[in-house]
């Protein structure tokens, strides 16, 4: 990977991640709001770098001259010397690549080091070193020289003769998903399983009685908790409002409003479901307001936390996706 | 895009491309221009026909992986370069024990200070090892700052609401168990398993050294943190968690589960503690073990580690690790929960 492709997927990756946070709210679908400033910050720093880089690479002297090259060879081939006698000292018992790229790595750094001070004509240029790259092992010198550790360790990378790491290519990846799948906030899909959802961690005995307003709007992992973990019954026959999206259910004649909760990103979301009854369901991944009423556990056998709790519902109402998709 | 392969040409016949220059500085504003609008044109094109259910849900947590993970990279990677950069080689023989036993506890509870994820952490162990502190050492801070700083333990505390002791008993595990690994490969450790990130010592500006180290790190643990998180979301989608909760009571074997779950989930130590306040079917000692090993083994850390210390480095130290922090959460869960 040669300077301008370094610099160029930096500028991709930066310029994508300030896609979903400054153009758009599209990073809700992933991480918790809180994350925008670091997110914003983050984009900013490797596009910035990105930028940095194409603009040097852009810069760049056109031609390099080759007689400069042919100068700077004779340090190189006592540098090769040098280090076929110091990079095998003492290793030979346990010859591995691993160790062996060890050496290779550290007068890598040095090679480095007297390569730039040894081209002092203004050229920061990285195509420098390819007429060594076909000197053998003085190449390889000189593309480690580059900062490129990661070759000729023998590892996963095998012979990668590129300047810059050839897994960084795989940063990629995110940029395409992030344009080309557009992928969307965790849905139906994600709760599709028909396990009751975990008791949501903050709960505690302690909720404040609900008022006498008509309807009460709460998050869904509000009234679980309260239907599970409040001991004073705070919902009885109280009108709430839940809102979330439609996941179906394997039993009958119900379906489930559902919510996912979020602490840092999507990987650690869970669903949070509340069981709706005599309600039509609305097609799957709808969001919808649900307006109903607690219906307790007939019995007190079946533990809290094993069973969705219920609604009746006496309302149901299409909304468009919320901005913040997850609680 | 410029790789060459590499033919044995003599020695001494310069290669025909001497001065010449392959012409992409000059095609790059097009080639440039050329990916923006086909990711543009892709987005309108393709989105509509990659609607699966499955394959969004998919992308939709390699995504959110890969960007929360990217500003602790980020500030992760631009910490590592300014220690190359800016600190000199000298402060860090000041700053710690002389005598390298001494030197691991030291390191391991100066982790308490950064607050970050473990995504911050391995370019700051190699930054460190780069700058002659002991290997053995960076590693004990490598495995303690994402477990026991400030912020996660904060957020292990509000997750297990009336639980102090399940913070405390993080806290206590991870640092035994960075200690005990920094101590175990101080004694039995050899310098060839390790691969030390080569450095630049600064020739040049200092600036320029900053920059050439933040850019190189940023790709290259980015990359393996991208490996990371496409396996973490692969077995994120297709792993059920009903399959977990059928070991919830065996004793031990629950423990090792979870302990598994935390290496395939891949969460982020900050954020762990709420999944594993969620595992309720679960023992105290199974939960702390889940989040003893999360920040310590995972995925996409193995991935970052395998990319910046070496194949040969991994193979030893993660399942050193892993088994330890398995030993010792049970101890600990078995004193303290």
């Amino acid at each position: 990977m040669n300077r301008m492709s370094q610099s160029l997927v930096m500028v991709f990756l930066g310029g994508a991640v300030l896609r979903i946070t400054v153009l758009s709210t599209t990073y809700l679908n992933y991480v918790k709001p809180g994350f925008h400033p670091f997110l914003v910050a983050a984009g900013a720093v490797v596009l910035a770098l990105g930028v940095i880089g194409l603009i040097q690479e852009w810069r760049k002297p056109r031609f390099t001259i080759p007689e400069h090259a042919r100068e700077n060879r004779a340090p190189y081939q006592h540098r090769t010397a040098d280090h076929d006698r110091t990079g095998h000292r003492g290793y030979d018992a346990q010859d591995s690549p691993g160790h062996f790229s060890h050496g290779e790595g550290d007068r890598g750094g040095d090679a480095r080091l007297s390569h730039s001070e040894s081209t002092d004509h203004g050229s920061r240029d990285d195509h420098e070193g390819g007429p060594w790259g076909h000197l053998g092992y003085a190449s390889h010198r000189s593309h480690l020289g580059q900062g490129d550790h990661e070759s000729g360790h023998g590892g996963h990378e095998g012979h990668d003769h590129s300047r810059g790491p050839r897994v960084a290519w795989l940063l990629c990846l995110p940029v395409f998903a992030i344009f080309l799948i557009s992928p969307p906030a965790l849905g139906a899909f994600a709760a599709r399983s028909e396990e009751p959802p975990p008791r949501p961690p903050v709960t505690s005995d302690t909720y404040a009685p609900l008022g006498d307003d008509t309807v009460i709007a709460m998050p869904i992992g509000e009234f679980i908790g309260r239907a599970w973990a409040d001991s004073t019954y705070s919902l009885s026959g109280k009108r709430v409002r839940l809102t979330g999206f439609v996941v179906p259910s394997a039993k009958k004649n119900r379906w489930y409003v559902t919510r996912i909760q979020m602490n840092c990103c999507a990987a650690d979301g869970i669903p949070l479901k509340v069981s709706v009854l005599k309600a039509a369901q609305p097609p799957v991944d709808t969001w919808v307001e649900v307006t109903g009423t607690w219906v307790p556990p007939k019995s007190d056998k079946i533990p809290n936390g094993t069973v969705a709790p219920e609604l009746v519902a006496t309302d149901v109402i299409e909304i468009p996706q919320p901005v913040e998709p997850y609680e | 895009m410029s790789d060459r392969t590499l033919t044995d040409v003599s020695a001494e016949l310069p290669p025909a491309e001497w001065g010449r220059r392959s012409a992409a500085p000059s095609a790059m504003p097009w080639i440039f221009a050329a990916l923006v609008v086909l990711l543009i044109a892709g987005h309108f094109v393709l989105t509509p026909l990659l609607a699966f259910p499955s394959l969004q849900t998919w992308a939709t947590i390699f995504v959110a992986i890969s960007v929360q993970a990217l500003p602790f990279l980020v500030f992760g990677v631009l910490l590592s370069a300014a220690i190359t950069a800016f600190v000199p080689a000298s402060f860090w023989t000041r700053a710690l024990p002389r005598h390298p036993y001494a030197a691991v506890p030291v390191a391991g509870a100066a982790g308490a200070v950064l607050p970050g994820c473990e995504c911050a952490s391995v370019p700051v162990a190699s930054g460190l090892m780069s700058r002659g502190v002991t290997p053995a050492a960076a590693l004990a801070f490598l495995l303690a700052s994402p477990a026991i700083n400030p912020v996660v333990v904060v957020a292990t505390a509000v997750a297990f609401p009336g639980q102090p002791m399940m913070a405390a008993a993080r806290f206590a595990a991870s640092l035994v168990v960075a200690v005990l690994v920094g101590w175990l490969w101080l004694r039995f450790g050899r310098s060839t398993w390790l691969r030390i990130p080569a450095r630049t010592a600064p020739g040049g500006s200092k600036w320029e050294a900053f920059r050439e180290a933040a850019q190189h790190d940023l790709l290259h643990a980015g990359g393996f943190l991208v490996v990371g998180g496409l396996t973490a979301a692969t077995l994120n989608v297709s792993v059920p968690r009903s399959w977990l909760t059928t070991v919830a009571d065996v004793p031990v074997l629950s423990v090792v589960v979870l302990a598994l779950l935390a290496v395939l989930l891949s969460i982020c130590s900050e954020a762990d503690a709420f999944v594993a306040a969620s595992l309720t079917t679960f023992s105290p000692t199974a939960r702390l073990a889940f989040l003893v090993v999360g920040p310590m083994v995972d995925l996409k850390l193995i991935a970052l580690q395998i990319g910046t210390f070496g194949r040969a480095f991994a193979a030893r130290f993660v399942p050193l690790t892993f088994v330890l922090a398995v030993l010792v959460s049970l101890a600990v869960g078995g004193l303290l929960l």
